[in-house]
């Protein structure tokens, strides 16, 4: 609970940083075929020859594919460490451009999902636990039980089933109108937050159910210790005491899962994603995959496994904040 | 209570089996009405994936109608844009989905369970050495890696099955280190020790009892994120296309261009994606009942 704590912490995410960078340099070198045989088909052993056998030579070497393993991978960190994560083969971007494009959606989608299920799901956790004893509760507990357990992706086609193509209330694909003019900026928020509202609702449909149990049932245990039975004997009122005393106690486990629920949204984002054609990263981590691009692969891996890091690391921060028992 | 016999010499005995079965029947007394709904309906998509010759006419890989027939006489639930019927693909689909789910859980849980076992008993660098692993393991982003590193396998349903283990072995092992080490030091394992027990004997006579069940819930869990991830790689195209899992009708009919603006999502996405979400949730159930069964803690307050 000390600073020694905190060193085993950022230690063991150096190492987990380290897997990761190893793993994304070695893994795509490994995959079969290379960028500049396979071009244009899906299908294995039908490579697409789309330049001469001088011409493949002058690329590999271009993109420095004939240097040893070892010392393409001390450039890889070098350049890793600049900040430089390479050239895109298929967008022919650097790595950090076509990042950049795309990021920003999926952390459009994927924060408005944290937030938003996190915010309902304490809010009708605590409803939940105050009317803990009635029949009402058991049947929302199930129905929700029932949507956390369907995953992400297939709640997403129910979902593009009945809104889009059933009811067609939401666009089909995309994350804006394409060739859109739009008249005023609140036109333009509005055709985004369009696109965007069943991705995040499926997301955070995905998480809800989580951070409802955890509130409701932490908010339960909470509820039988000593200090909240002093805070309503003091005859404070029985709304400070759920949002002062019970509350503020069971939050700690919800931060806590926040963070490690932003990680797994991320992983679940690349199949949503795919399920609505929304332009983030997980739609081009799977072009980049089809079409071989090692580079573009590396670089989204790493942003993910960075970004998941950083979550971890400032969850940690907040619970330090939060929870004045764990001090430096 | 040792002293009565002298089972440290005798084979494996089997009367420990027969306990579990009468066991089992007890539990399912318990389940609530979900969870043995749940449980018909596991068994109902297993006597389908059994039978699924018997069941279904057609062979899922044979032309055997026009394209894109809607649900009739000749093909219950219609064919798919190749002329293929998509009811038998829907049968073979399910042992598809129950063989690499139920391989996946065994292998991770059983395997990962034994090592964690290990570490917990033996300590010392065996034991830090694999809770490293588990813990760097855990902390990478699953999903991600798990497309590009079958991307780069190659898509086989061993591969697949290879890679789903790779992933899913640390949980287990965290559980099972734990609990060996939450029940090693106990007075009674002591007790048997003084008593001349030999390892195997206190492993398979009170740390196996003590962890089977929890490996049990573990190995539905598994089960059930098998067959989801299964289903997630396929509907990247990242399946064996030589196969017809549910997922990949998933990423057929989704890859159909304009299918929405038809209505052959009809026929084609939906029994996929019904089937799916169904085994998915019977999985589920089941895993939450048996926790609660298993667990004497959330039982007495009625399942919180």
């Amino acid at each position: 609970m000390n600073g020694n704590d905190r060193n085993t912490l950022i230690y063991r995410f150096v190492i987990t940083l380290l897997v990761i960078l190893a793993i994304n340099f070695f893994l795509p070198r490994m995959m079969p075929g290379d960028p500049f045989s396979t071009l244009s088909s899906d299908i294995e052993g039908e490579d697409v020859i789309i330049m001469t056998e001088e011409q493949r030579q002058y690329f590999i070497h271009y993109y420095g594919m004939d240097l040893p393993l070892h010392e393409q991978f001390f450039l890889y960190l070098a350049n890793m460490a600049k900040g430089d994560f390479g050239q895109s083969i298929y967008y022919k971007l650097p790595v950090t451009r076509v990042i950049l494009l795309h990021l920003p959606w999926t952390i459009l989608i994927v924060l408005s999902a944290t937030a938003m299920s996190t915010i309902i799901g304490i809010i009708i956790g605590t409803i939940s636990a105050r009317n803990r004893k009635k029949g009402s509760d058991r049947f929302m507990m199930a129905g929700l039980i029932a949507f956390a357990e369907i995953p992400s992706f297939l709640l997403g086609i129910i979902l593009l089933l009945i809104f889009s193509v059933q009811f067609r209330l939401f666009p089909l694909a995309g994350a804006i109108t394409p060739f859109a003019h739009y008249t005023s900026l609140l036109d333009q928020v509005w055709d985004i937050a369009h696109h965007a509202f069943l991705p995040i609702i499926t997301l955070s449909l995905a998480q809800l159910t989580g951070v409802y149990l955890l509130t409701r049932n932490t908010l339960i245990t909470v509820s039988t210790k000593d200090y909240i039975r002093t805070a309503v004997a003091k005859g404070i009122g029985e709304k400070t005491v759920w949002t002062r005393h019970a509350l503020r106690n069971a939050l700690l486990p919800v931060v806590t899962r926040t963070g490690f629920m932003i990680g797994l949204m991320m992983g679940g984002a690349v199949l949503v994603e795919t399920v609505f054609s929304y332009p983030g990263i997980g739609l081009t981590l799977r072009s980049a995959v089809v079409n071989r691009d090692y580079a573009l692969i590396q670089g989204i891996l790493l942003i993910v496994a960075v970004a998941i890091l950083l979550c971890n690391l400032v969850v940690d921060r907040v619970y330090r904040q939060l929870d004045p028992r764990v001090t430096e | 209570m040792h002293s009565e016999s002298l089972p440290i010499n005798r084979p494996f005995d089997i009367s420990f089996l027969q306990n579990y079965i009468d066991r089992s029947k007890y539990i399912f007394t318990l389940f609530s009405i979900e969870g043995k709904i749940a449980l018909c309906g596991v068994i109902l998509i297993f006597m389908v994936a059994l039978f699924a010759p018997v069941l279904s006419v057609y062979l899922p890989d044979k032309i055997t109608g026009s394209s894109l027939e809607p649900p009739g006489p000749t093909h219950l639930l219609g064919t798919d844009e190749l002329g293929m019927d998509i009811w038998s693909q829907i049968c073979y689909g399910a042992r598809m989905s129950l063989v690499i789910g139920l391989s996946v859980a065994c292998i991770a849980g059983l395997g990962g369970g034994a090592l964690g076992i290990l570490a917990g008993y033996l300590g010392g660098p065996t034991d830090q050495l694999l809770m490293r692993t588990v813990d760097v393991l855990m902390a990478l982003p699953s999903f991600p890696l798990l497309i590009v590193i079958s991307a780069f396998m190659g898509p086989s349903i061993l591969n697949v099955i290879c890679v789903l283990v790779l992933f899913s072995w640390a949980k287990p092992a965290r559980v099972a280190r734990s609990q060996t080490l939450a029940i090693r030091d106990n007075t009674y394992i002591i007790a048997a020790k003084n008593f001349g027990g030999t390892p195997v004997y206190i492993l398979r006579r009170h740390i196996l009892p003590e962890m089977l069940p929890i490996l049990f819930v573990l190995i539905i869990s598994i089960t059930s994120y098998a067959i989801v991830a299964e289903t997630g790689l396929a509907f990247l195209g990242l399946g064996d296309p030589t196969s017809k899992s549910w997922g990949m009708m998933l990423y057929y009919a989704t890859s159909f261009k304009a299918i929405y603006f038809t209505s052959f999502w009809q026929w084609w996405l939906i029994p996929p994606l019904v089937a799916l979400v169904f085994l998915v949730l019977s999985l589920a159930f089941i895993g939450r009942d048996l926790e609660q069964v298993l667990d004497p803690r959330l039982r007495k307050n009625g399942g919180v």
